[in-house]
């Protein structure tokens, strides 16, 4: 490999490469479907945690609530109304300030009970409590324990439409660019023979899958940041959500050499894509309907891509926790560069299939 | 023509049960243009396949200024330079643009577009997207991406196939700079006049075996009849009079022709490659 010649390729592909319909779709529908998802389900402009308070005492803790800039206080008159609009999801969390709440915490003790949605973002469930938490500590001017009784009203294990969302939204953007675009980029140079021309050059089908294979990476990591930051869901470990997002897009890569050095025409690329969306995005409709088994999502590769990914947006969890699924996926991009190297030292030995 | 640029030795290659090349033998002196003909699907193009390292021989090699092609690929390859029969430029780019990429592929330093642009006559349109040119220009443009890094051996499939008389002759007259340059010219067409013209010898290909190579004097001699014709007047007007040259009597009949004829005209006339060629293998360049 020449790393000249591979910078000599990106080039040419990035400033004259094809942008046809593969290479706009890929940058601008997973961005679409994300700004979409976020309007109609997610809380795009509203990212405030929503809390209600019903305070039996009239605490002045309500006033440092108020205060808070990461939240939003609604103050309820009747403890039913603040149920309620917990229930309704116009809530994350409705609390209940007892009468003595002011004595509470004069004697140490503070207690308090808490309506919780079943489908409130975790960011939002944990924001509230630490709010509360701060409050309290600016009136007693010490660090006392704050037991919150939650009563879920929901279901609680369901989770908000555009957190469910999230997985597909994430897999089709590493997929649109990291697959499609050098399948794509391919097929084109097949059909118009300059694959063939770049061939009797000194640079390598492997120089050229290689060329190929950045770009699509790099623009896959990219879409992929992009719709998490669209979704405002980067968890409490970017770097690692970064990582994973790498290793899918290096495996969608992957799949698109292999593809791209196959198929002989964008038609037949696009029939794959209808027809092996289903196995590509298998794992986000699992996550999406909790109905569906989910040892369904395992039989999938991708999976091992989503479920990391979810598990540290979603669900708050840190990178220690799904390192099994990053192994496996980093076997699984493995023993797929395996298949890749196979096709190129095939490519370099037989003819290139050329469409005439 | 000194040293020997490529030796082929017993290349073969078959498509599944099709012989595609059935182990063909040449060779080809520093400087020399060869000139491959054949009719379509005789093994010309598998042949340049395998010589560029597209193709791994089945059988045989192909040995490339002192390199095998199958085991130094890369290595003889920053060597050739190759303009196929079918424009593959970039069209999106613009000539400038399509000759800068293949000279950083082929790591050439300094290089300089716009003269290898006015060598082939496309000065003052490199900076024209390759989709807005004729015919021709591509074709001369491709011609140009062959020798962006002054080969020694340059592969030309059909380079004048289609073009109009001047883009060919401007396409002729640069295999015949670059042979003076000192390269090996590998040239297949179907146009047996150019062939003529340009090659120091012509291989004749028929089902993947060569039946004949030679130069096209030698062919001519060998296969060919030489003869004189006339046209002399008659009562019934304009008749034609035909008097070969390789019998012992020429002087002698032609002597006679005018003594008792009205010649009108006369000429010489010698067989053409492409009747050498339907002799030599039974078919016609272009059935």
């Amino acid at each position: 490999m020449s790393l000249k010649r591979v910078w000599a390729l990106i080039k040419t592909e990035v400033f004259h490469g094809p942008k046809d319909v593969v290479f706009v779709m890929a940058v601008v529908m997973p961005v679409l479907l994300a700004l979409f998802v976020n309007l109609a389900f997610g809380e795009i402009f509203t990212d405030r945690a929503k809390l209600g308070i019903y305070d039996e005492g009239n605490s002045p803790i309500v006033s440092r609530l108020q205060s808070v800039e990461s939240i939003d206080i609604e103050i309820y008159y009747v403890e039913a109304d603040l149920r309620a609009a917990t229930a309704s999801g116009a809530l994350d969390m409705g609390v209940v300030l007892p009468a003595d709440f002011d004595n509470g915490l004069a004697t140490g003790t503070v207690r308090l009970k808490a309506y919780v949605w079943g489908e409130s973002l975790a960011r939002n469930r944990s924001v509230i409590p630490i709010a509360i938490a701060d409050a309290v500590r600016g009136m007693t001017g010490s660090e006392l324990p704050v037991n919150i009784e939650t009563v879920a009203l929901g279901d609680e294990s369901s989770l908000p439409w555009s957190d469910r969302f999230l997985p597909l939204i994430v897999i089709m953007a590493v997929f649109l660019g990291g697959m499609m675009l050098p399948a794509s980029s391919l097929i084109h140079e097949k059909q118009r023979r300059t694959l063939e021309a770049l061939n009797v050059t000194p640079a390598t089908i492997g120089d050229i899958f290689i060329a190929k294979g950045i770009i699509g990476a790099v623009l896959a990591i990219v879409m992929g940041v992009l719709t998490l930051a669209i979704s405002t869901s980067f968890g409490s470990s970017p770097l690692a959500l970064v990582l994973v997002l790498a290793l899918g897009a290096i495996m969608a890569v992957e799949i698109g050499l292999i593809l791209g050095a196959y198929i002989g025409d964008i038609n037949t690329l696009f029939a794959f894509w209808k027809f092996g969306g289903l196995l590509l995005f298998g794992p986000a409709i699992v996550f999406m309907f909790p109905q569906i088994p989910s040892w369904v999502g395992y039989i999938f590769p991708t999976f091992y891509v989503i479920r990391p990914v979810t598990d540290m947006t979603v669900m708050g969890l840190g990178f220690g926790q799904v390192a099994l699924y990053v192994w496996i996926l980093v076997a699984i991009v493995a023993v797929m560069g395996l298949a890749v190297t196979s096709v190129v030292r095939r490519l370099s030995t037989q003819a290139l299939r050329l469409n005439s | 023509m000194t040293d020997k640029s490529i030796i082929v030795e017993n290349l073969t290659y078959n498509y599944g049960t099709l012989v595609a090349v059935d182990h063909i033998s040449f060779e080809m002196g520093t400087g020399e243009i060869l000139g491959f003909l054949g009719p379509n699907g005789a093994g010309k193009t598998t042949t340049v396949k395998m010589l560029t390292g597209q193709l791994l021989p089945q059988d045989g090699r192909a040995i490339l200024l002192g390199k095998d092609i199958a085991r130094e690929t890369q290595a003889a390859r920053k060597h050739i330079g190759v303009c196929f029969e079918q424009t593959n430029l970039y069209e999106q780019m613009t000539a400038l643009d399509n000759l800068q990429l293949f000279a950083e592929l082929f790591g050439v330093k300094e290089f300089d577009g716009y003269a290898l642009l006015k060598r082939v006559g496309l000065e003052g349109r490199e900076r024209d997207k390759v989709s807005n040119y004729s015919k021709g220009m591509k074709q001369r443009l491709m011609v140009a991406r062959s020798l962006v890094n002054r080969p020694e051996i340059i592969f030309m499939d059909e380079p004048t196939a289609g073009l109009d008389p001047v883009s060919s002759e401007a396409i002729g007259n640069i295999i015949l700079e670059e042979r003076d340059r000192g390269a090996t010219i590998f040239l297949t067409t179907h146009d047996m006049w150019e062939a003529d013209k340009l090659c120091h010898r012509v291989a004749f290909v028929e089902q993947g075996k060569i039946a004949a190579i030679d130069t096209p004097r030698n062919l001519k001699q060998l296969y060919g009849k030489r003869s004189l014709i006339a046209e002399v007047m008659s009562g019934a007007g304009l008749e034609k009079r035909e008097i070969s040259m390789d019998t012992p009597d020429t002087a002698r009949s032609v002597e006679k022709l005018f003594e008792k004829e009205k010649v009108v005209t006369i000429h010489s006339e010698e067989a053409t490659l492409e009747d050498i060629f339907i002799k030599v293998t039974g078919r016609r360049l272009t059935e």
